[in-house]
């Protein structure tokens, strides 16, 4: 069975780099139960999984990673999105509020994670996110950044 | 020969309030595997437990990760973790893995090497595993062919270079919680230091 992983990397069933892949069965079972921990998780502290769908599909953008970006594409579809998360998605900045709040350290922590400083977490808190929805955010946002850098990699290992 | 290079022990301190224990949700507990009457549970962990199922699933696949038996050795992913940790500016995430990678190898001449940015003083082996793990942490990721053909060059087979891939990865992940979510500073002395970056070693 192919994961989120193989699809992004363009493996299947057959391929060297899938059974590869399959030599470290915790990597994948592991990075799979964080997926849905992440994106659909039993307790979303209100933000709900087309929120974070969103926001995933928006760093994946910003990681240039074009086969997730599309699978997020697809999966926003099937949830689907509002025009608030449409635009939130394709990287626009939102009003100010909450939206506008996370879609911006989204951005930062994905792009420069060195610059990141109190004043992000303060920006967060001040827009009304409590501190559940703050670190939920944040391993959201590590989440994402974590799977681009294994589908980048895995991508080099695959001709 | 280069001068030593001492890694200053540091301690992280959260940016928001970590869980009280006495005050956790049966979840939270659960999370953090341990009883109300628990004393020693990192700020660290009380702070992530807050969404308890993202931290037991991420420290799940954190440890698969980084202690899995047998493949690549536990040396090589510590390095690739460090390249990580100097590339995403996370100070405590460079030092503990800075120092474990000292301890694995009984020896400083790579933490010198790369304080000095001599690089050609690294083994093949240290230098691609070190190019390698900054490339694959940039934003958008820039790892190329050439970084793979020089892991192979130095002997490293496809599964080891899948572990480092992880390694490197995970690390990306740590990194933006533990920088993002709080500050280190020095143990003993010298006034809070809020800096990021590569200030975490001093001569």
């Amino acid at each position: 069975m192919t994961d989120a992983i193989d699809e992004a990397t363009g493996l299947v069933p057959g391929d060297a780099l899938f059974a590869l892949r399959r030599q470290r069965p915790d990597f994948v079972t592991g990075a799979e139960l964080c997926r849905h921990a992440l994106l659909t998780p039993a307790d979303d502290q209100g933000l709900a999984p087309p929120l974070r769908l969103a926001l995933a599909r928006r760093m994946a953008a910003l990681n240039a990673d074009g086969p997730l970006t599309a699978t997020y594409d697809a999966a926003l579809d099937t949830a689907g999105a509002r025009d608030d998360l449409t635009q939130l998605a394709a990287g626009k900045i939102p009003l100010p509020g909450p939206l506008r709040a996370m879609a911006l350290h989204c951005d930062r922590v994905t792009r420069d994670n060195r610059s990141a400083s109190e004043a992000d977490i303060a920006a967060l808190a001040a827009a009304s996110l409590s501190t559940p929805q703050i670190i939920a955010l944040s391993e959201l946002i590590a989440f994402v950044n974590y799977q681009c850098r294994v589908t980048a990699g895995l991508r080099l290992l695959k001709d | 020969m280069l001068p030593k290079i001492r890694i200053r022990t540091l301690v992280w301190h959260p940016y928001v309030t970590p869980i009280d224990l006495a005050r956790a949700t049966p979840a939270q507990l659960e999370a953090m595997k341990v009883t109300p009457s628990s004393t020693k549970v990192s700020p660290y962990v009380r702070t992530l437990a807050h969404d308890p199922e993202s931290y037991v699933t991420r420290t799940v696949l954190f440890n698969a990760i980084m202690y899995a038996q047998g493949g690549l050795p536990r040396c090589d992913r510590e390095l690739g973790a460090l390249g990580a940790s100097v590339v995403n500016g996370c100070a405590y995430c460079a030092m503990i893995h800075g120092q474990r990678l000292a301890q694995l190898t009984h020896s400083d001449d790579a933490l010198s090497a790369l304080w000095y940015r001599r690089y050609d003083l690294l083994s093949a082996r240290d230098a691609a595993i070190w190019h390698f793990a900054r490339a694959l942490s940039a934003a958008p990721p820039a790892a190329g062919p050439h970084h793979v053909a020089a892991l192979r060059q130095a002997g490293l087979s496809d599964a080891e270079i899948v572990d480092l891939i992880h390694a490197i990865a995970i690390f990306g992940w740590a990194n933006r919680l533990m920088h993002t979510l709080g500050h280190s500073e020095p143990t003993s002395g010298a006034p809070p230091a809020r800096t990021s970056g590569q200030g975490r070693k001093e001569r």
